[in-house]
């Protein structure tokens, strides 16, 4: 036992005295923050309060905008998850060798482009006279005009793209692990390929699924860069909010105090689906 | 494992390149003048550092802010690194009060007195009889209209509003930018507006004009380029720029109403370390030809020096539309404002753009 | 063995999947050859952006020292997130929850609070700014990532192999190498991909604790956006996408990493 203990310290201490130093202590430094009347280093003196918090439910369109965040999140999430199995199954199960490495790359690659420039492709794309416009009235002359852009499924369409790749990249990595020989055998035994689907692959892929949905979730919440550019009047998020206090006026702590509301919210949600993911995960 | 140690060797390469690439950069201090300022906002003008550094000997460098809430970030969490600060005048006292900058010895910038008298001298960079700002350009935020669809120029804010324009308006992102414009638009006094309901109600009212809502100048160029807008709010240099750079169909007004307008000022940082070095490199920033040099390569505002706006072509809008006589006095020139004020005015913005997405 | 046929369907689904995945790639690729600075259309072939980034010193160092500081945090990320994703999987111990938990923040905090909060912590302690702080950073943030990846590998194969390789006297290490590593293989190459590309568009960070007059190539194009970034942007990503999609690719040929088929 000793011996394990000694595995266990070496193989996480790095890990626990990396994030202590970068995240855990300047997060509590910004978790202290957001208990002060005043920004730190202000001229004005601060003193302890809990008026930061309170705010978010003074103020009606705070919990209108963390509600909005989270709908963002959940149907981002399921529409990765809806669009990046498949691929995945096709990529872990229908694909081998060198063409196998190749797509999972390609797949990949487009993660290392700049976020910023990538968004304003989408523009190019998606607005009137874009290139869906064009190609639509290519083939319909006389379809009405189809530009999607400053609108809620823009943001839907630029946030999917931004996530996707996470999606099918954890998919395929639970998918590839699964025995082929289980399939083939099920499939001997005469189970319908929705049977294998349903009984075998999709609960001995479910790690992959659960991570990327939390992978996809989390960060959607918090979104604001392609909301803000695509969304056009439809583009404040809790994210967009947050970043204003930080950018537009110096109040720290109320910024602060909102992020931490988020994310509260989202490890209560996360905490809601423990039980699910715990049963799930022995399985695999 | 050759991999892996392949790997492992090539980061640590890297991490030597990196580190020599930064000490590089930490230790050449001598002789250098570090500016803190906007990106492409005049001072890093390749050519005009090219002509101080060959006049001075004199090295500039250039570290960048995205918005002013961080400069006095920067400012604090670096203090006695740099020499040259740019603030919108309307944060200087702010600065001075918190000791993040120190009174500039007016008798070292030769170029001081060609200055206009009522930009130079304004309470807001004149303070308790020191100078803690030495005005550098100044220009205005404005309504910027599509030629193509405008035959005649609008002469009225109220254009904004017009439901002919519904899903054609590019709205700058910017609570006090949005409030002052409100506050034009309903008769009042965009420094303290008595009426704030008035103001919600009439930003409110923009919902069905807005296309989109731009925040950063590439943004606003990517949006009428795309020919998104016919109307939009946003600064008169970048207006002009986009006319006659991208040759856009494209001018601006100063409305009935009133336009808004800015000033920038340069300041020589608390214990900076080269002081004369910031008194020259300022020095240059509002003279005759940097300029020049900044209105030939285009996008310029306005100078504040007396002699250098005679470099602006006669036709150019900002001469004929912005510092026209006729409009000078409808410009309201920002004023300080409280922090109290500007946080009431981001909730109120806030709070407007959480109905627009209703 | 299941059969390997790729059928048409499933052939043309993932190309439709991976053309949407490409759609904003081959944009930005056709604007960095486009005359207009400002994206305008109609499309007039230019080579000009390619020829200014040419001489463009500081964007090029910036890109240089991106790749530089994006490889030295995919190592140092990939191989202390496997280490603790293996501890995660394998064992049971006091603190597992905390440590667990410790992994969302880099996640659901947006980056700009993270990063003005590195910054304050960096400097009254003393870590001040430069690029140990900034890869400090781009390793805090990819570390979740490359855990829960490597993570998601290991959950989907049981412990028997490394049972069975101990049992027949393995040490721990010999285990490691010769059962776990191989195994989890395509998710520790996965994870190391990803962490690059957390590193390679991480601005905020970067932007905060990089001393003034070292930047990287997001800081350039999010610091330009006042007055707007040119297609040079766009041409030097392009570039750097092709070259490292010919590397990888060619990489690929000689080393397994997506799996055992």
């Amino acid at each position: 036992m000793a011996r394990q203990g000694r595995s266990i310290f070496a193989l996480t201490v790095p890990t626990f005295l990396w994030l202590t130093v970068a995240v855990v202590l300047p997060i509590t430094v910004m978790f202290y923050f957001s208990f002060l009347s005043a920004s730190p280093f202000g001229t004005k003196p601060a003193s302890l309060t809990l008026d930061n918090y309170a705010t978010f439910f003074t103020k009606d369109f705070y919990s209108f905008l963390a509600w909005r965040s989270i709908k963002l999140g959940l149907l981002v999430a399921a529409l990765c998850a809806l669009i990046g199995f498949p691929a995945a199954l096709v990529l872990s199960h229908r694909l081998s060798g060198y063409w196998r490495e190749a797509l999972l790359l390609l797949v990949i690659l487009p993660f290392w482009s700049n976020a910023l420039i990538r968004i304003f492709a989408w523009t190019m794309v998606l607005r009137e006279q874009g290139l869906v416009d064009q190609a639509v009235h290519a083939v319909l002359p006389w379809a009405p005009s189809v530009g999607i852009l400053y609108s809620y499924p823009a943001i839907v369409i630029g946030l999917v793209h931004s996530f996707l790749p996470y999606m099918i990249l954890t998919c395929y990595i639970s998918l590839q692990a699964i025995d082929p020989s289980l399939v083939d055998a099920a499939r001997g035994l005469g189970a319908r390929d929705h049977t294998i689907l349903r009984r075998i692959i999709l609960p001995l892929s479910f790690p992959g699924l659960a991570v990327g949905a939390i992978l996809t979730f989390v960060p959607v919440v918090g979104a604001f860069m392609e909301p803000r550019i695509l969304g056009g009047r439809q583009g404040i998020t809790m994210g967009t909010v947050i970043e204003d206090q930080f950018t537009e006026v110096f109040n720290w702590p109320l910024g602060a105090a909102l992020s931490f509301i988020l994310l509260g919210i989202v490890l209560a949600i996360l905490a809601l689906c423990y039980p699910l993911l715990r049963a799930r995960f022995r399985l695999g | 494992m050759k991999l892996v140690a392949s790997c492992a060797l090539s980061a640590l390469a890297a991490v030597a390149v990196l580190v020599g690439t930064q000490t590089a950069a930490l230790h050449a201090a001598d002789g250098e003048v570090r500016v803190l300022n906007w990106k492409g906002w005049g001072t890093d003008e390749p050519w005009a550092i090219e002509a101080f550094e060959k006049e001075t000997g004199l090295k500039v460098v250039h570290d960048y802010i995205t918005s002013f809430p961080e400069t006095f970030t920067k400012l604090r969490v670096n203090p006695g690194y740099y020499d040259v600060v740019v603030l919108n005048a309307a944060f200087t006292q702010q600065a001075a009060a918190e000791g993040l900058i120190q009174p500039i010895d007016t008798s070292t910038i030769a170029n001081f007195g060609v200055l206009f008298p009522d930009l130079r001298d304004s309470p807001e960079l004149n303070i308790d009889g020191s100078n803690f700002g030495v005005v550098w350009m100044w220009g205005g935020t404005s309504v910027s209209y599509n030629t193509d669809v405008f035959p005649e120029p609008p002469t009225s804010l109220e254009v904004l509003w017009d439901p002919k324009y519904a899903n054609r308006v590019c709205w700058r992102d910017d609570a006090e930018d949005s409030v002052r414009f409100a506050a034009l638009a309903t008769g009042q006094d965009p420094d303290k507006p008595a009426d704030m309901d008035k103001i919600r109600e009439k930003l409110l009212a923009l919902k069905p004009q807005i296309k989109a809502l731009w925040k950063s100048g590439d943004e606003w160029l990517k949006l009428v380029s795309a020919k998104e807008c016919d109307l939009s709010t946003v600064w008169t240099n970048n207006t002009e720029a986009a006319a006659v750079q991208d040759k856009l169909p494209i001018s601006f007004i100063v409305a009935k109403e009133g336009a808004i307008a800015f000033r920038d000022a340069m300041s020589i940082a608390k214990d900076a370390p080269n002081v004369k070095g910031a008194e020259a490199f300022i020095n240059y920033m509002v003279s005759v030809p940097f300029y020049q040099g900044w209105v030939k390569v285009g996008g310029a505002p306005v100078s504040a020096n007396k002699e250098a706006i005679e470099q602006l072509p006669e036709s150019s809008l900002t001469r004929t539309v912005l510092a026209a006589p006729e409009a000078l006095p409808r410009l309201n020139f920002k004023g300080p404002l409280t922090d109290e004020q500007r946080q009431s005015y981001l909730d109120l913005w806030q709070e407007v753009k959480a109905s627009f997405a209703q | 063995m299941m059969k390997k046929s790729l059928s048409g369907l499933s052939l043309a689904y993932l190309l439709l999947v991976l053309g949407f995945i490409y759609l904003p790639i081959v944009i930005m690729t056709a604007m960095a050859f486009n005359e207009s600075s400002s994206y305008a259309l109609p499309f007039r072939f230019s080579t000009k952006w390619f020829e200014q980034l040419a001489s463009n010193d500081i964007l090029l160092r910036a890109g240089w020292n991106s790749v530089l500081l994006a490889a030295a945090n995919t190592v140092v990320a990939t191989v202390l997130g496997t280490m603790t994703a293996i501890a995660f999987a394998r064992y049971t111990f006091r603190g597992k929850v905390l440590l667990q938990i410790l992994l969302f923040p880099p996640i659901a905090i947006p980056w700009l609070i993270l990063a003005t909060a590195m910054l304050i912590f960096f400097f009254y302690s003393g870590i001040g700014r430069g690029l140990h702080a900034m890869l400090l950073a781009h390793v805090a943030l990819s570390l979740p990532y490359v855990i829960v990846i490597v993570g998601a590998r290991l959950q989907s194969f049981g412990t028997d192999l490394e049972e069975a390789a101990a049992t027949l006297g393995a040490s721990p290490l010999q285990t490691f190498f010769r059962v776990t590593l191989p195994t989890i293989a395509p998710g520790v190459m996965a994870a190391a991909l990803f962490a690059f590309g957390i590193s390679f568009d991480q601005f905020v960070t970067s932007y905060f604790l990089s001393p003034p007059g070292v930047t990287t190539l997001p800081v350039e194009i999010y610091a330009s956006i006042r007055k707007g970034f040119t297609p040079e942007i766009n041409a030097i990503s392009a570039i750097i996408i092709l070259v490292s999609m010919l590397l990888l690719l060619a990489v690929s040929r000689f080393y397994r990493f997506a799996g055992n088929s």
